[in-house]
């Protein structure tokens, strides 16, 4: 069972806060989504449910116990960069809404950047060992106890309120090459390549979808470019139905004999270990805006 | 004691990997590891009853001083063209210059 432990954190003052300076963490918020589906679907039935905080969360600090934390001005290391259960709350100290999060921080700095008028303190409860289950758990128990203090539900808890959830973007569609095989091309596939990395800043042809790459060094690519917060295309070489021959020309075109390949304003990067090492060298996030 | 031809099919990938690599590159250092076994089952491997098909390469080399890191690897491409045409799958390359690793060369 998994071990939950309390953190807490003193009350801070709340110098005003800008959203130009909040900090930005698209990359740490990917495991967010998977649980959003957890606070939106609550509803009211749960208010009849037995109470069981003190079974799997018996350390984990009660709300009332924990502490107000506030937004200092572009500081991020003051909110845990861990997984566990947050309360925000307003200007009038109301619970505006209960989440959890694989990464405190990131979660909270991003409802600052989005409804900054409704945050404005912060309670931590910080979930050690954070499995599904253990981090499910501590946010019933701080919903239960919500509930029991003031008979509602955070207004950002409501069904159908979609002020705190992520608004998940979209994963972006593969690009496709051609309108499909059955249909006669008019221009050669390598003017298609050419246009399509010359009209799109950034463009990885790998070997599967962007959501589901089949081979590591493509996965790598799409993570180094997911991870930069770059805005880029994919293109699957290995779709026969639209994107047939791709690969035979694309590797002339190029002058690359491998996948994946990555262009940057229409020029060739490279593959996954020049990228990887732009990566860690720090020279790619220049490049990629 | 088989013709020149048949002592070339008995010669390993990864020894004329070495060998091009060497003798075109005069590198200082050149590490050739063969990580197939790490793909095995992946498409295009299967076919490959050799199995040599995606190596690690590390090469310290003179000449890839004043060439950008795509130069580098199209260089160590161009290099094994004939390996990549027969069933060469992947390699994963680290191309530095003597300088970079800062050692005398």
């Amino acid at each position: 069972m998994a071990t939950i432990n309390s953190s807490l954190h003193n009350l801070l003052s709340l110098p005003s806060f800008s959203s130009q300076n909040a900090p930005i963490f698209s990359l740490i918020l990917q495991s967010k989504p998977s649980f959003t589906s957890l606070s939106t679907s609550f509803s009211h039935s749960i208010k009849s449910k037995p109470l069981c905080r003190n079974v799997v969360v018996s350390a984990l600090s009660k709300i009332a116990d924990s502490e107000f934390i506030g937004f200092p001005d572009g500081i991020s290391g003051v909110f845990p960069a861990e997984a566990g259960v947050y309360a925000v709350y307003d200007e009038n100290s109301e619970v505006q809404f209960i989440g959890i999060s694989r990464n405190i921080a990131a979660s909270v700095s991003t409802h600052r950047k989005s409804v900054p008028e409704l945050c404005s303190s912060v309670k931590v409860g910080v979930v050690e060992e954070p499995d599904r289950t253990a981090l499910t758990q501590a946010w019933k128990s701080w919903m239960e106890e919500h509930i029991a203090v003031t008979g509602k539900i955070p207004p950002g808890n409501e069904t159908g309120n979609t002020t705190w959830v992520r608004q998940t973007p979209k994963k972006k569609p593969d690009l496709k090459l051609t309108p499909g095989r059955h249909v006669q091309l008019t221009v050669p596939l390598e003017q298609l390549i050419d246009r399509l990395v010359k009209e799109n800043k950034v463009v990885a042809f790998i070997k599967g979808s962007r959501s589901a790459p089949l081979c590591g060094f493509s996965q790598k690519v799409v993570g180094i470019l997911e991870s930069e917060g770059a805005d880029y295309e994919t293109v699957d070489v290995l779709d026969e139905e639209y994107n047939g021959g791709l690969r035979e020309t694309l590797k002339k075109y190029s002058n690359w004999p491998t996948f994946p390949q990555v262009f940057v304003n229409g020029d060739l990067v490279g593959g996954c270990d020049i990228l990887s090492s732009m990566h860690e060298k720090g020279e790619l996030a220049s490049m990629l805006k | 004691m088989g013709s020149r031809a048949g002592a070339t099919l008995l010669i390993s990938r990864a020894n004329r990997i070495r060998t091009k690599l060497q003798s075109a590159l005069e590198a200082t250092v050149l590490e050739v590891e063969d990580v197939s076994y790490q793909h095995a089952g992946h498409a295009g491997v299967k076919d490959n009853p050799n199995n040599e098909t995606h190596f690690n390469l590390k090469i310290v080399s003179g000449k890839f001083d004043g060439q950008t890191l795509v130069k580098r690897h199209r260089m160590v491409y161009e290099l094994l063209a004939d390996e990549l045409d027969s069933g060469l799958h992947a390699v994963s390359i680290q191309a530095k210059t003597p300088k970079e690793i800062g050692g005398s060369g």
